[in-house]
This record gives structure tokens, C-alpha cells and sequence, in this order.
């Protein structure tokens, strides 16, 4: 058990005109330490390439996963995949990419262009050594991993971008690098780096992709909590308790809601300052007490962190304006989305006396409901997270 | 002068910000800024009468139709 972890990310585009993505990734969690990820890339487009590299994906990584070897793998994989009508070939590229303990790195690549890693922001050479199964080259590597690195793969989508118009023959391996190192910053998430190759490619295909493209990222990056509270607890008595535990929680600390941030100030001893600064007309403005990091109002801000958290699942954005912004719900979602892996939510059930008019649309409902919705949420977009009730 | 704006989750709703925004405007066209200090507050546990605002210790409930009688009325002339 070390501090680190692995941040997984990817995106695809479809070949213009086409419904289906005939690229693939797989990614199965042995357990928080051990990952499998497997992008295949089918043969051709549309549904003969979807369903390709849909069950090389899966294959591999399903056998993988359970221990098997990688002369297996692939034996079961000519074996199985459906031949191709027109090319009488069965056929689907893929990298394999396996962390152990989130400090080594198995790395199995069959003809996608080569995996790039980054290592302190710079290109790093890896050893790589060819193998022969069935006939086909696979190069196989085993390497040590640092905090930080990037591990950066494609499907020659990806390569082929800008062909014949941006550029003679597309952009090389090089040139990714290239554009990777300049984009680099170890801040960014895996799903951040898959998103802005991916876009600069799409940019360079004028937005019209010539073939399906994916880019998958996988980070190691250090563990860090983020720990929220909303809501004062149901029964008046166990106010110490949960702000005890609350404030015991290692990493940042985020007080959410009027009354909570009153109480938390009562804790610490520490006056609530409120600004009165409106960056978004939307968001309340924030609150400073020493000792917490950020202080702000509890459901209006939170159901905007919610609707942000879905844009960043969903890829709406890569540049999303909560990226930059300033007000409460922005802030929380970066600590959230871009800096934590470990998220505890410490929610208080008190009902709010005032809240419960009929006149007003905050209910206590609503505020269980948004919890539970931001809590699942994040686990989508690989977040542990956890919920306590008091 | 002390005035705080309640800035809490139904206050918000019901159009703290307008009020605030009215009476930064209102303050600084008066010249009252060394005289006023504004600020805000998260729920004054009062939801039903929002927006509301405290003058020194004195509660009063205003809307962003109302900003400005009660600009006239409690905090000019009472200054």
C-alpha cells in the first residue's frame, strides 16, 4: 500500500458520418491498487469494427484480469474474432496497459501506434522488447512508475489526423509529443489530457474525423481527501461529535450551508466572514473561516457543482467555465473533480425549520436527493467516496 | 452603521443579490461608505420574511421592489 493511485480517462470520437465508434476501451479494477485497460481498435468502422474491438476489449481484458498469460489472450482472440467478408482477415489492434500497486506498469502493444509516457512533463523512452504470437509482433514492457506519470495511448485515428489537409501525413508520434509536452500540467486529470489530444485532433481533422479516435490516459498521481459537510445533524446534541470527526478527516475541508457554517465557526472558535462578492448572479457568494478551507451556502451552490460534475462526465467541455471561475460552486468543483481521489461527505439530516414552507423550493428532500446524486456521480468518474449521515 | 444582508439559500432565491447589489449602488451615491459598512450573512434563521437584512441589531425584512423606501427609511434617516 503506497500513497499513490491510478487516474483513468479516455474519449472517443466517431468517424464522420458514422453512429458506432469501432475503438474500444475496457478498464477493469482488480482492486484499488491493480488496473487492466485495454483500447482495441476494429478493423474498418462502424459495426463490424464495434463489435471487434468490442470483444477484444473484452476478452483481454476479462482473461487478463483472472491471471491468464498474454499467449492465451491473444491465441483467444484469433480463434474467436468473426473474419472479415471482404478483407479475410480477423483483425483488431490493441494496448494493454496494467498497473500493479500503482508502481509498475505492464505495457502490451499490437500494432496502435506506441503508448507515449510522459515522465515530469518530457518524453520518456521506455525499453521495449518483440515478441512473436500467431504470427504477430507485440511488444511487451515493464517499467517503473513515478507520481505524475502519463501514459498516453491512441488508436491510429488519432495519428492520421489532419492527413491530406492540415498536414501531408498527418501528425507523427513526435508531434504528439510535442504537443503533449507543451500542454503538460500535472494537474490535469487523465480524463483532461485524453479530452485536449483528442480535441487538438478533431481541430486537425476540421472537425470532421477521417476514423474513429481515442485517446486513453492513465495517471498515477497521489492520493488526496477532500472532505465536505452539509447540513447540521438531526439531533442538536451531536453537533461536537460531527464536527470532531469532520475536522480529524485529513486533507481539505469544505463547510456547505448558512447554519452549518455558523456552527463549524462556534467549533473552531473562529468568526464566519461572509463576502459579498457575486462573481456568478447565480451562486451565493462564499465565506471565510479560518481553519476551513472553503465556506459556502448549501443546496443552490451545490446543485450548480452537480450540474458541472455531469458536464465534466459527460465531456460537454473540455475548457468548462468552472475550470477558471471563482464563485463557491466552481471552487468546490475543482476540489471535487480535479484534485480529490478520496471524497467524504459528512451530511447532517437536521431538517431546517425554515426551509419546510411551502413557499420555498428548498426542501429537505432535495438536499438528500443532490447528496446521493453528486455522491454517485463521482464514483462514475473514479472517486472513492464516502457518505456519512448524522 | 452595520447593515447585513442575508445571503443564505432562500433569501438567495428570494433576490439577496439585487438587494445587495441596490444598496452597494445606494451607499456609494451617497457617499455613506465611511458611515455604512455593509456585509453579509449565511440564514438568519428568519426564511419566511426574506430578504433580511439587519440594521445594527434591528431585524427588518426587505425585497428588491422595497431596496430603496428602505434605504430612505432606515438608513438615511437614521443615520
Amino acid at each position: 500500500m503506497n500513497n499513490l493511485c491510478t487516474d483513468i480517462g479516455y474519449q472517443s470520437v466517431n468517424k464522420f458520418g458514422e453512429q458506432l465508434c469501432g475503438d474500444r476501451v475496457e478498464i477493469i479494477d482488480q482492486s484499488d491498487e491493480n488496473h487492466v485497460v485495454v483500447l482495441a481498435d476494429g478493423l474498418g468502422s462502424g459495426v463490424k469494427a464495434n463489435i471487434l474491438s468490442t470483444l477484444t476489449s473484452k476478452i483481454i481484458s476479462t482473461m487478463m484480469a483472472n491471471g491468464m498469460s498474454l499467449e492465451n489472450c491473444v491465441e483467444t482472440i484469433a480463434a474467436t474474432l468473426p473474419i472479415c467478408e471482404m478483407r479475410k482477415v480477423a483483425y483488431s489492434t490493441f494496448t494493454i496497459v496494467r498497473t500493479i500497486d500503482n508502481r509498475e506498469a505492464e505495457i502490451i502493444q499490437y500494432d496502435n501506434p506506441q503508448l507515449i509516457l510522459l515522465r515530469d512533463g518530457k518524453n520518456y523512452d521506455y525499453p521495449k522488447t518483440a515478441m512473436e504470437i500467431g504470427g504477430k509482433t507485440i511488444y511487451k514492457s515493464k517499467i517503473e512508475l513515478h507520481e505524475n506519470d502519463f501514459m498516453v495511448f491512441t488508436s491510429d485515428g488519432a495519428i492520421w489526423a489532419g492527413i491530406g489537409s492540415a498536414m501531408n501525413f498527418g501528425w507523427e508520434r513526435d508531434q504528439i509529443i510535442e504537443f503533449l509536452e507543451k500542454m503538460y500540467n500535472p494537474e490535469f486529470t487523465a480524463k483532461t489530457m485524453s479530452a485536449l489530444l483528442l480535441d487538438e485532433c478533431c481541430r486537425l481533422y476540421g472537425g470532421k474525423p477521417g476514423d474513429d479516435t481515442t485517446v486513453c490516459t492513465v495517471k498515477i498521481r497521489e492520493r488526496r481527501s477532500v472532505n465536505l459537510m452539509l447540513g447540521p445533524p438531526r439531533d442538536p446534541k451531536d453537533v461536537n461529535k460531527m464536527m470532531s470527526l469532520f475536522f480529524a478527516k485529513e486533507g481539505k475541508h469544505i463547510v456547505c450551508g448558512g447554519t452549518t457554517s455558523t456552527l463549524a465557526g462556534e467549533f473552531l472558535g473562529k468568526p464566519v466572514e461572509t463576502l459579498l462578492d457575486y462573481i456568478d448572479p447565480e451562486v451565493p457568494p462564499i465565506a471565510k473561516i479560518e481553519g476551513v478551507d472553503l465556506v459556502t451556502e448549501g443546496v443552490i451552490t451545490l446543485s450548480r457543482v452537480l450540474e458541472q460534475a455531469k458536464g465534466y462526465r459527460d465531456a460537454d467541455a473540455i475548457y468548462a467555465e468552472w475550470n477558471v471561475k471563482e464563485d463557491g460552486a466552481s471552487l468546490i468543483s475543482r476540489l471535487l473533480v480535479d484534485e480529490a481521489t478520496d471524497i467524504n461527505f459528512f451530511v447532517g439530516r437536521a431538517i431546517n425549520p425554515a426551509h419546510q414552507n411551502p413557499n420555498l423550493p428548498i426542501t429537505f428532500n432535495i438536499k438528500m436527493h443532490l447528496v446521493e446524486e453528486l455522491s454517485e456521480l463521482l464514483k462514475t468518474i473514479g472517486k472513492r467516496v464516502k457518505v456519512s449521515y448524522f | 452603521m452595520k447593515v447585513t444582508v442575508c445571503i443564505g439559500s432562500s433569501c438567495h432565491l428570494k433576490g439577496s443579490r439585487q438587494v445587495v447589489e441596490r444598496l452597494q449602488t445606494l451607499v456609494a451615491e451617497n457617499n455613506l461608505k465611511e458611515q455604512v459598512e455593509l456585509s453579509g450573512k449565511f440564514c438568519m434563521g428568519n426564511c419566511q420574511n426574506g430578504v433580511c437584512v439587519t440594521v445594527d441589531d434591528a431585524l427588518f425584512s426587505v425585497s428588491p421592489d422595497t431596496v430603496d423606501d428602505f434605504f430612505k427609511t432606515n438608513i438615511l434617516a437614521a443615520l
